[in-house]
């Protein structure tokens, strides 16, 4: 008994280790703008969400049901993702220098074919002619399937800590 | 004009802006001037009616949500009686704010401080140990302030901040017969979807504010990337003064409207055939209301000083997905000379079935707000204009920006004699009056003259009287 609850453990690690390498390989490619390559990663029935935070009076974890930043699918995210591609996308002319920060990473969750996975994220961001900077910080709830050797995104809820953006807009994928 | 009340600097630039006024021209330099920001907020925004929200994004009694005016804080909060108040949100005692939360529902505001207590109309409800400690206070004088001036027109809560002047009715002049093709053709109306987007640029509030004045000349170039994609049709983005659409700028009662259309046909801004037919109402709108909006697939618009709305069709997040209509307004809150935070709403016919208001909404936010494939490129562009104007050699130089186009000497302009609405039609949406009459009216508000004396002309083409 006790040596299979050791192998149930060795098999969450490693299932955390794959989900904590792969999270960090997308957080790479976005950094290195490479949409493309990320989008490969993006799952055909991609539910792809970012409500819209509220601030209550007594509620600390509280979203919109109906506002959001993002609520897209295949065809919408392709959409955006291919829109950087042109060279009237002024926003992301020159792009905006990014780093991302993935840690917390909990697997709440998993099977043969998915897991459910949650982590936090932190974005610097540096844009323009300035030495000004940004931060986006939310937590994500992913659904990774496995897909050949490694994952695809088949479910992102993007939970942003911020109910004012201080940005001027959102033109990075989080 | 009333300029001897302000510093000589103030009015030597207030008197130089005459002068570019005069020539078609602006100063670049007034996108970023401390002096002019805080007179900006004393006249235009302490007497203009300011958008508050609109009326269903606080349903039942008791529902609230922070708004602000210019600098200042306000509780826009449904009573138990279903009037709808704005009350100054500082407790009367020591100042405190009593309202914590953007929004939610409450009977009572509770100050934090010494727990002074007002019911959700405003009225003093509870000071603690009142008997001993205040005996002689009278709580009906110690409510929370309301707003001096709070009105509606069709859903939207606008208030002024100024005791006496135009009512909102005679501030919206006959621009009203543009607003109701908005809100008015769906049978009910219409209704916001869940809470604003907000988001704080490092841009001065005039440079939305001329965008939204008429600029059909940017879109092509600014959002080409959706033209590119296919996101939006032809005639929707592409360039002004090309392609088969019937192009009309209005100036009305110093507001404007910028039209996108197609003669003769059946458009109503590509609303599916089950809202047209099930909802869309003449009952609200004349026959020539009803015409403009048959024919239009898309209204730019904005009323002075502060508020925006964009009504378009044909537009898609999707290549592959049919393209569906969406509906905004917005304001944009100056917060110093070179920041402002804007508020934008999406909204829906409020009949509509809820599949439709979800593809509305989408459509809503994958164009405009934070992330839309328009947005995301505009606010850096404002950016620009604000760092651009805040050093010294806009100063130096005096450089002067050009709104020149559709001036009469400078290019062939024409009025649509024919046309039926209230106000000024041009012909053509390659023309830049629409800011020029912005730019009059905040000028005669600067120097203290009436908001009238910048709105009584055709701001191109000289017209017969």
């Amino acid at each position: 008994m006790k040596l299979s609850g050791r192998e149930d453990e060795l098999e969450e690690l490693l299932v955390e280790r794959e989900v904590r390498q792969f999270l960090n390989h997308e957080a790479e490619l976005l950094d290195a703008r490479e949409l493309h390559e990320w989008f490969d990663l993006i799952a055909e029935d991609i539910s792809y969400h970012m409500p819209r935070r509220l601030m209550r009076e007594n509620t600390a974890e509280v979203f919109s049901g109906d506002s959001y930043h993002f609520d897209e699918d295949y065809g919408s995210l392709k959409a955006r993702v291919m829109r950087f591609d042109s060279e009237y996308a002024w926003a992301e002319r020159p792009p905006t220098r990014t780093e991302r920060y993935v840690t917390n990473v909990v697997v709440t969750d998993y099977d043969d074919e998915e897991v459910e996975v949650e982590n936090n994220l932190l974005v610097y961001l540096s844009r323009g002619d300035s030495e000004d900077h940004d931060f986006y910080s939310a937590k994500r709830e992913d659904t990774l399937r496995r897909h050949g050797d490694s994952f695809e995104i088949a479910d992102r809820k993007i939970l942003i800590n911020q109910t004012i953006l201080s940005t001027d807009n959102v033109s990075i994928f989080l | 004009m009333m300029t001897d009340d302000m510093p000589e600097e103030t009015a030597e630039t207030l008197r130089e802006a005459r002068d570019a006024l005069d020539d078609g021209f602006f100063p670049l330099k007034l996108f970023q001037d401390e002096d002019l920001h805080e007179l900006e907020v004393e006249r235009i925004f302490g007497q203009s009616w300011v958008l508050i929200g609109h009326e269903s994004e606080i349903p039942e009694s008791g529902d609230y949500a922070r708004r602000y005016i210019g600098d200042d804080p306000f509780i826009f909060v449904r009573d138990e009686s279903g009037e709808i108040n704005l009350l100054f949100d500082s407790c009367r005692h020591r100042g405190t704010q009593v309202c914590r939360a953007e929004q939610g529902n409450t009977s009572h505001f509770r100050c934090p401080y010494h727990g002074w207590t007002y019911k959700n109309n405003g009225e003093a409800a509870g000071i603690p140990q009142k008997t001993k400690a205040f005996q002689e206070l009278d709580r009906e004088e110690y409510g929370l302030a309301h707003v001096p001036r709070l009105e509606s027109y069709e859903g939207l809560v606008f208030a002024s901040l100024a005791e006496d002047g135009p009512s909102l009715e005679e501030w919206l002049g006959d621009f009203k017969w543009y607003l109701d093709i908005q809100l008015k053709l769906p049978e009910g109306g219409m209704e916001v979807i869940g809470e604003p987007h907000r988001w704080v640029i490092d841009a001065n509030w005039k440079t939305i504010a001329d965008n939204f004045n008429g600029d059909s000349y940017h879109t092509a170039w600014a959002h080409g990337s959706v033209v590119d994609l296919e996101l939006g049709g032809e005639e929707t983005v592409g360039h002004a003064g090309t392609g088969e659409s019937m192009d009309r700028h209005i100036h009305c009662d110093g507001h404007t409207t910028s039209i996108r259309g197609f003669e003769d046909e059946d458009v109503f801004l590509t609303y599916p055939d089950e809202v047209v037919d099930d909802l869309f109402t003449k009952d609200g709108l004349s026959e020539a209301q009803w015409q403009v909006a048959r024919q239009a697939l898309s209204f730019t618009g904005a009323i002075f000083p502060n508020f925006g709305f964009l009504h378009f069709g044909d537009t898609t997040d999707d290549p592959n997905k049919d393209v569906a209509p969406f509906f905004t307004i917005r304001k944009w809150r100056p917060l110093g000379p070179e920041q402002m935070e804007l508020w934008s709403w999406g909204l829906v016919p409020k009949n509509a079935p809820d599949s439709f208001k979800e593809r509305m909404y989408k459509m809503y936010t994958s164009n405009f707000g934070p992330t839309g494939n328009f947005e995301q490129d505009d606010v850096p562009i404002w950016k620009s204009i604000t760092e651009a104007a805040g050093g010294q050699f806009a100063r130096s130089q005096n450089l002067q920006l050009n709104y020149q186009m559709g001036m009469d000497w400078m290019s062939e302009m024409s009025l649509d004699e024919e046309w039926d609405g209230p106000g000024f039609a041009y012909t053509e949406n390659l023309e830049e009056g629409g800011m020029r009459l912005f730019h009059e009216q905040w000028y005669e508000m600067l120097v203290g003259n009436d908001r009238e004396d910048g709105i009584g002309t055709s701001m191109n083409v000289e017209v017969e009287s």
